[in-house]
């Protein structure tokens, strides 16, 4: 068998379309591994008892592909028997219960992309310029991560 | 004929501003070029651009810069800008 002609890849992608998590599934799986990890983040219908209407993503498209591609290099540094990654990223409006994120990940063995697609998700959510901005009835509100470093949380 | 100076630091540079989320609402604007000291410090930055859109200063504790796409924070660090460089408003993000 020679593995050399499934060279590891990266599938980054902001788009405005729905997702699909069998397309993403499958950009990552390779007969040389065993297994895929997926993560999937939705959006919720509802925040402090306010109702969500749906969300709005906007993204520094250039900054936020290249911090992505900084990821995975260093998923590829921490777990080396990562083959494939693939982060797909929506923008635009995300209507409740659809997906605005999925990550997955392959690897031989399972302990390898179950690690790897939880530290892309984590590290995703402190470096890469992504906006959600929630809808609610009556108002809107821009959402903050508490893993941003320089957000201005509780004082 | 081009004006010089000994430290070539007040000679200026057009650099492309980004506006992004609640700073764009801010400032009224996603885009625009401006022209900013060649040597400044990220503070002298903000505050550069605040002269223009002083609704921003709401947002100064808040704000970080991508200047040529690494952030930078509000603070002490001398930028070297030239035309040309992208410099991004960065509110806290929320992406995933």
């Amino acid at each position: 068998m020679d593995e050399s002609e499934d060279v590891p890849k990266d599938f980054i992608k902001l788009k405005s379309e729905k997702l699909s998590v069998d397309e993403v599934s499958e950009l990552v799986i390779s007969p040389y591994c065993g297994a895929v990890s997926l993560f999937i983040g939705t959006t919720r219908n509802n925040f402090e008892g306010k109702k969500v209407i749906h969300l709005e993503y906007e993204a520094y498209t250039s900054m936020a592909e290249t911090e992505i591609k900084k990821i995975c290099r260093d998923v590829r540094q921490k777990w080396p028997s990562v083959k494939h990654i693939a982060v797909h990223h929506r923008l635009g409006v995300v209507p409740i219960s659809e997906a605005s994120v999925i990550i997955a990940v392959s690897s031989p063995h399972r302990a390898e992309s179950l690690e790897a697609v939880m530290y892309c998700i984590n590290t995703l959510k402190a470096s890469v310029p992504i906006w959600k901005k929630e809808i609610y009835e009556d108002e809107y509100s821009w959402k903050e991560n508490k893993e941003c470093f320089w957000a201005n949380s509780e004082k | 004929s081009e004006a010089r100076s000994p430290d070539g630091g007040s000679f200026p540079a057009q650099v492309s501003v980004l506006y992004f989320a609640r700073s764009a609402e801010l400032a009224g604007l996603r885009c625009e070029t401006l022209w900013v000291p060649r040597q400044v410090t990220s503070l002298q930055l903000w505050e550069e651009i605040v002269k223009v859109h002083p609704r921003l200063a709401v947002i100064r504790d808040q704000v970080v810069f991508a200047v040529r796409q690494e952030y930078v924070l509000l603070g002490d660090q001398l930028l070297v800008l030239q035309t040309g460089d992208e410099v991004a408003i960065i509110p806290p993000i929320s992406g995933g």
